[in-house]
This record gives C-alpha cells, structure tokens and sequence, in this order.
C-alpha cells in the first residue's frame, strides 16, 4: 500500500474519528467514509466557511495563506485541511 | 389701400402710399410702392416719377423738407434702415421701366466718387408682384459691396415682412429724406436735374443705408447749416405718369367718399393690429422633407460581472504578472505529460490561487488552472491525482498529527509542562506549523493541570506517571535496545529494537517516533538484524546511525522516506564482527589534520574494538562513501589473561560501553564485558589511562555526570549500580537495590543528584540528596516485561523507559523534590560522607 493509503487508513482507524472524507473540488467524494449525503452536505458546507477563511487570512497578509481548519463543537471537532483541488475533512470526536 | 395687399398698379400704391405716408411726408408723392413683398406694396417704384412729377416749388419744399425731417428721422430710423433695408432701389429704375421705358439709365456716385450705381435687384413680374425680401438683398449686396451688407441681410432674414412694409415706409419716408438730403448735397451740386436728384436719393438711399451712420451724420449737419441751392428749370412737361389726384376739395362731391375712405382708413390703420382681416403672412423656406430612416443594431447584451476585490486577489494578480512567463512554459510543456501532475505543481506554484473554480476573483493563474483543469477530462485520473500527490500526504500526514493531539492532548500537555517557549525550528521532516499549534491548544489545558500538580504536590510524594507509550504493531514484541534523543528537535526519538542475547535474535528495526505522534513512528527502518545501537548526529541531525548486532554501522537520512541507509559499512573490510554495543557521534578536533572540529561516529562492539568512523566528503552527500576509520584506540586490558592488540584477534574484551568525557573528549571511558571500566584516551590507541575495577559483570552502561565532570555511574549485570570518581579507581558508592540485571542508568539532566536506573523489572529513580540507600521512586513493570533502557527527556520531567515488549513508555516524574541545581561540589561531599 502506498503511504498515503496507509496513513489515511491508520487515520480511519483512530480512535474516535467519526469520519474521514477527501472530496474534490466540485464535491465530489473521492475517499469517505460516511455515506454520500452526509458527505456531500459537509464538503459543501465546508467549502464555503474554508473559502471564507482563507479569504480572512490572504485579506490580512496576502502572503499568507490557510493550511488548517478546525471547528470545535460541543459534540465533536471538523477537521479541514483544504487545498486547491481537494478537501481533507475529518471528524472526531476526542475523548475527553 | 391695405397694406397686405399687393399694388399692382403702381398709381394706385402711389395713392395709396400718399395717403399712407401722410403723416410722414409733408408730400404725397414721395409715397412709393415696393412689389418686392406684398408689404413691401408701398415700396416706391414710383418714388422717382412721383418726384419727377413733382412741381418745382414742391422741391424746393422738399428739400428744406427733408433738411428738417432729416433731423428727426436719421437717429431714429437708423435701426430702422437696418431692419428695413429692402426699401429702395430699383423701384426707381422699375418705375422707370414700368412708366417711361425712355428714362435713361443714371449713374450714381457716393461721397467718394465710387460708382455705386444700383443694378436693378429685382425685375418683379409686375403681375405677380410677389418678391422675396431677401432676393432683394441679396442682389443689392452684390451691387454696393459694402460691408454693412452682409450684416444687414441678416437683418432681412428676421424682418416680418408685414412690418417690413410698414419699415419700409417709414424708412423710406425717413430714409429718403435723409438719404436724399446726403446725396442731395453732393449730387445736387453735381447734378441738378431732377430725375437725377430723385433717383440720387433712392440711391443715395441705398447708399444711405449701407454707409449708415458716418456720412448721415455729417450730411445732416451740413444740411441743417447749408443753405441748399437749387436750381430748377423747367422743362417740357413730359407725360410720364398721370396720377390723379389725391385732394379733393372738401366742396367736391366726392368729398365725402374721400373723406369718409381716409376717415375708414386711419381707423383701419389703427385697427390693424389684432384684426382678423389682417393676416400674417410668413415665408418658409422649403427645407428638404426629413426621411426617418430606421436602423436596427444587434441586440446589445448586457451582463453584470461583480467581483469582489479583496487585498489577496489584488496581491494575486500583481504575482501572477512574475509567474505568468513561468508556469505557462511548465504547463505548456506538462500538458503533453500526464495530466495528473500539473494541477499539484500549480498548486504548489501558486500560493495564493483560490480553490474555488467558480470563484469570482480575477487571479490570472486561477483562469488558467480552470482551463487547464477543464483538459482534464477523466475525472478518475484527478480524483488519483489528489490521493497520491504529496500536498494531499502532508495534509495527512497534518491530519494524523492533529488527532494525535487531540487524542493525547492532556498527556503531551503534561509531557509538555506548559512550556512558554516555542519549539526551536527542527531540521526535520516535523510540522512547526503543527508544533505552534500544539503549543497553543496546551498551553491553556496545561494551566489548568498545573493547577492541580500544584494542589496535589504537597499531599502526594514523587512518583512516575505513565503518559504514554510509543508502540505500534510493528514493535510488538521487540526488545528495546537503545533510545536516543535527536539533537536540534527535542521531540524526536529514536528507538532500536533488537534483542539483546544471541539467541533471541529477531529481526530488527529502528524507528523515529514523533512526540506528536506516539502512535506510529515517523520512520521504520527495518533490517533483518536486531539493532543494538543508535544515535543522532549532532551536526546534521537528520543522520541516524544505526548499529547492528552483526556488526554493520548504518547510516540514515531521516529526512528522506526512503529506507535505504545513505551508508552502510557492511562491506567495509573492517567492519564489526561482534554487535556494535554502542554508537555515538562525537565532535572530536581533529588536530593532526588541523580541520576544524568534526564529527566522528565512535562505535564500540563485541569484538573489542572501538572504531571510529569519519564520513570524509560532505555530510550531505549522496554517494556512497568509504568509510574510512582509523582505530582510534584498541583496549588492552591490563589484566592477565586477555591481551588485546588492533588486529581483530579473539582475545579482546568485547567492549560494551563507552562515554566521553563532556568536557575533554580525547577522554573517554569504556566499560567491558569483564566489569573492568577504562579510561582511555584518543591519542593513546594502546594504552589505558585508568582502570575502574568494582563490577564482577559485564557492564552495560556508563556515563558521566553532566554536572559534576569527575564522577561518573555505571551499572552491570552483577545488580550492581556504582558511582565512581574519577580520581579513584575504587568505586565510591554502590547500589545493589534488586538482585536483577541493572541494564541501563542515566543522570537526570537537571539535578547532578537524581540518576534512574533499569532493572529487569523496576525502574528507579535515585535521588542522593534525599538518600543513598532507597531510591526514591520505583516503579514495577507489569509481570514479563522488562526493563532495557532508559532515557531522560531533557526539557521536561520525563523518562522514557523501554522495555523488551517494543514499548517506549513516557513517565512523567511528579513531585520531585526542588533540587538544586548545582551538584557538582555537592555530589562528591555527599559521596565522601556515604
């Protein structure tokens, strides 16, 4: 297996991640692990605010850009890692 | 006779002129008709004649006449003149025509002796008697050529032609009398005719009116202090005209008519305003009858392009410009490649592209990608693009580190004791962006932990807490040989698994594990020998050498991926026969070769030698390298029975351990498989300086104390743990806690007092200051797991210890007594007393 495969499958297996998904840039799931609507409702919406928020960096200091996205909720934490083409979501749900 | 009529009869408009222009002229005759405009009926074509039939005393009446008159009418029908120049001309010559085709054509000639004689204007059909006005000025321009002419047809343009009729009586009235009384000063003097002076004065009226105000003025000075001359004579009473009279006798019979039509006139005069039976009449010219002409365009399309300008788009567009040339050279020649390539080097090009396709920033390099993307036509291929480009990798790679995090947090919190300093940059392949992070998030749930050490400090004595282990499946079941530390990134470990007994022997790995990361290590380097030794270099922190129980020396760049070692010395000649027990790097002066300092790699095994490696060109360098190593020292033993030569014979001490002196490292020390400890120097390769004897066992491990230079520790597998000095050869303080092989001891880094200690099944922590007899913390394995090594972290207060089950587990040591940390004086009074 490739590294990446196996990192993203040790990553799957960790404990506490409720998903893990990589969708393109169109939304379209490339790797997931929840199923396609759930996926889908998530690249989208996560789409816009990572959008809004590399937007907030580059406005400040064009020079700089996002690397990571997390949203702390009550139930769980988002994890994005967005990049041009795709998005890295995970969510995870840590023990505490 | 109305004015709006057009005078056919030319007696008739001179009657009707007479009557009209009463109360201008004292002399009836001078009314004169006009055909130019119906208005203009009055206009006096028999101006002329009726002066010509005019007595002579009429004249003579005339001209003081008009000397008088003059007065009145110059000044205020100068305007008039202007308005009005239609008047005039050639009524003269047309009356003349019209009456007495014989009269004679007259010269006229201004004040200057120009011939300014008018040329007819107008020939009007006397049957239509219709002229436009402005025919009329126009021809008279061309005959006078004055420049008031040009201004004055402008005049004309705008003169109603009703009023005209009524200007041009007024004006010829006035005009005339002034006109006349100018010329009729010169040209009577000249010519004294009749005909002549009448004809002078319709000229001169011409005249008159181009020259205007100039020679009017004067003229009428003159007149009024001259006293005209005249001479008249008679002549033949020629016929020319036959006006009948225009007075009758109040006795007539027609008195009455007469009476009662100037009566009806004077009152039609003044009705004449706002009569209905007067009609206003005006002249249009025909302009050309205007023709729409539609066209009809295409349909103009507009669409409405909003953009928002952010500081980034602005920033983007003004890079793009630089990186315009260069990426369109790479694309251009990536397109021919494999498509899955390009949108990872943009990527990577181009910081600061948005992601968004349908984004509405103008970034030229966004264009670009959509349009290089949209080549793309196998969405397949992109979709294994993203899964196997390397931004997608470390975006994993990133992704696990923050679980990691999130998962580990309060125990790395702890590890981490709510360090305020940031993490020096590592040379490694480590996320500082991921560290910083780190930092941040446990930062604030350290400060509550802290809180509650505090709280707990007082009540709790010093124990070791388990915050995690490094294992993964991978070392199950491995025994860890040796744990080192990565010089420049604290938060790197390296791990040896390998057994240590001969027959035990399993495969064997090395691994670099991340704090970050506890669950999987961030290298694996695998080899079919148990790895007994590593190390990290300290002037290139990414070198990892790697020693082998067969003997082979290793060398890893961790910053690459791969598994291969840069070099491997298992075909130098002189390789380790026996497992390299210890490897370490030492920042040596090399004097004979007056470099400056360099690195060596010192490595002691089984075979009784220490050997020293120097990696001769570059440390960075690729190729693979001879190692070439001179023996720096070979032990020889002093005893009896082993002798020991730098020629690989059998009968050497297999050496097990060896350290160097902190300050002086020419010294160092080695401890053998016979439990004899030496002190051995690098410029003597054949001669021990010292020998340490105390321990009956091999001893596994020594080490001075980083604090105090003259003592160091050492432990064997007699149970035994000692303390020695430098200067004596006896041991100065024994510990025999556990009848179990001691296989590891450590100074703790931060107190000269606190050394730990591995045995098979307890870790120790000692603590001199407080005692010499107990340790001050133990800590029991779990029942088959032993002990192997043990290491202290050097920020925190923690020990990672290793045991034979491929676990690196980290202790937190908590409630350490406040140490001092000056010992070095210390330790020696406190072993002095023990």
């Amino acid at each position: 297996m490739t590294p990446v495969e196996e990192t993203l499958k040790r990553i799957q297996s960790h404990k506490g991640v409720i998903g893990t998904m990589v969708v393109n840039a169109e939304g379209i799931p490339i790797r997931t692990t929840l199923d396609n609507s759930t996926t889908v409702q998530y690249a989208g919406l996560l789409h816009h605010l990572t959008m809004k928020a590399k937007s907030t960096v580059r406005d400040i200091d064009p020079q700089n850009d996002l690397t990571f996205l997390r949203i702390r909720s009550k139930k769980h934490e988002i994890m994005v890692a967005p990049d041009k083409e795709y998005l890295l979501i995970v969510i995870q749900n840590p023990c505490e | 006779m109305t004015p709006g009529k057009h005078s056919g009869a030319s007696a008739r408009a001179a009657n009707a002129g007479a009557w009209g222009y009463r109360g201008w002229w004292t002399t009836p005759q001078l009314v004169a008709t006009m055909p130019v405009s119906p208005a203009g009926s009055h206009k006096q074509q028999n101006f002329g004649l009726n002066n010509a039939t005019q007595p002579k005393k009429s004249i003579s009446f005339f001209a003081t006449m008009k000397a008088t008159s003059v007065k009145g009418y110059t000044g205020a029908n100068q305007s008039r003149m202007a308005v009005s120049k239609t008047v005039l001309i050639p009524p003269e010559l047309k009356t003349v025509e019209k009456t007495n085709p014989s009269i004679k054509t007259t010269q006229v000639f201004d004040i200057n002796g120009t011939d300014v004689t008018p040329r007819p204007l107008y020939h009007p059909d006397p049957l239509t008697g219709t002229a436009k006005p402005s025919k009329l000025l126009t021809s008279q321009e061309g005959s006078l050529g004055s420049e008031f002419i040009s201004s004055y047809s402008l005049y004309q343009n705008t003169i109603n032609p009703s009023t005209l009729g009524q200007f041009t009586r007024s004006v010829l009235g006035s005009s005339t009398v002034s006109k006349s009384s100018v010329s009729a000063s010169e040209s009577i003097a000249e010519d004294l005719e009749e005909p002549s002076y009448k004809r002078e004065r319709l000229t001169s009226f011409t005249d008159l009116q181009v020259i205007r105000a100039a020679p009017e003025k004067i003229v009428t000075k003159e007149d009024l202090e001259k006293n005209i001359e005249i001479i008249l004579t008679e002549t033949e009473t020629l016929r020319f005209f036959d006006l009948p009279t225009v007075m009758v006798s109040v006795e007539s019979e027609e008195a009455e008519k007469v009476t009662q039509r100037n009566k009806n006139y004077e009152v039609l005069c003044r009705n004449r305003l706002g009569n209905d039976l007067y009609v206003e009449r005006m002249m249009q010219t025909f302009n050309g009858a205007p023709k729409n002409k539609d066209v009809q365009c295409d349909k103009i399309i507009m669409e409405d392009k909003g953009i928002m300008s952010t500081a980034w788009d602005l920033y983007d567009s003004y890079n793009a410009m630089e990186l315009v040339s260069l990426s369109v050279k790479q694309s251009v020649v990536e397109s021919s490649s494999k498509a899955n390539v390009l949108p990872k080097d943009q990527d990577q090009r181009l910081p600061g592209s948005t992601t968004e396709k349908n984004s509405e920033t103008s970034s030229l390099m966004d264009i670009e990608n959509v349009i290089l993307a949209k080549i793309h036509e196998d969405e397949e291929d992109h979709s294994d693009a993203i899964l196997k480009s390397d931004k997608f990798h470390q975006d994993l790679f990133f992704m696990e580190r923050v679980l990691m995090e999130n998962i580990f947090q309060p125990k790395l919190a702890a590890y981490r004791q709510l360090p305020v300093l940031k993490e020096p940059e590592p040379e490694e392949p480590e996320d500082v962006l991921e560290s910083a992070k780190h930092e941040e998030v446990e930062e604030e749930s350290k400060k509550e932990e802290e809180e509650e050490i505090h709280a707990e400090e007082s009540t709790i004595p010093a124990n070791l807490e388990r915050l995690w282990s490094f294992s993964c499946d991978l070392t199950k079941g491995l025994n860890v040989s040796s744990l080192a530390w990565n010089k420049t990134n604290p938060d790197l470990l390296a791990v040896g698994y390998g057994h240590f007994g001969f027959k035990e022997q399993k495969r064997g790995l090395a691994c670099c594990w991340s704090i970050k990361n506890p669950m999987w290590p961030e290298r694996i380097y695998q080899s079919p020998y148990g790895v007994t030794a590593v190390d990290f270099s300290i002037g290139a922190p990414n070198l990892l050498a790697v020693g082998y129980h067969n003997g082979t020396i290793a060398i890893y760049n961790v910053r690459s991926n791969s598994n291969v070692p840069v070099l491997d010395s298992s075909e130098s000649p002189q390789k380790h026969l026996g497992p390299v027990w210890q490897l370490q790097w030492i920042e040596q002066d090399r004097g004979t070769t007056g470099d400056d300092k360099r690195e060596i790699l010192v490595s002691i095994s089984a075979d009784g030698r220490i050997s020293k490696w120097v990696i001769r060109k570059g440390l960075d360098c690729y190729d693979l390298m001879r190692l070439k190593r001179t023996t720096a020292a070979s032990n020889k033993k002093r005893g009896e029975k082993e002798k020991k030569d730098e020629a690989l014979i059998s009968r050497q001490a297999p050496g097990m351990c060896f350290a160097f002196h902190p300050k002086d490292t020419n010294i160092y020390l080695a401890g053998t498989e016979e439990g004899h400890i030496h002190k051995c120097s690098c410029s003597y390769n054949e001669q021990y300086l010292d020998t340490y004897r105390g321990h009956k066992g091999p001893v596994y491990k020594v080490t001075w104390n980083p604090f105090c230079h003259d003592v160091f520790l050492s432990c064997s597998a007699d149970w035994g743990v000692i303390i020695w000095q430098q200067e004596n050869v006896k041991p100065s303080l024994s510990f025999y806690p556990t009848t179990s092989v001691v296989y590891d001891v450590a100074w703790s880094p931060k107190s000269s007092y606190i050394f730990a200690a591995a045995n098979e099944n307890r870790v120790e922590i000692w603590d001199l200051h407080i005692s010499t007899l107990d340790p001050l913390i133990v800590n029991t394995a779990n029942p088959g797991i032993k002990f192997t090594t043990i290491l202290f972290a050097k920020q925190t207060d923690c020990l990672l210890v290793g045991d034979s089950d491929g676990q690196v587990s980290v202790y937190e040591l908590r409630n350490m007594p406040t140490v001092l940390e000056t010992g070095a004086i210390d330790i020696q009074e406190t072993i002095i007393k023990s």
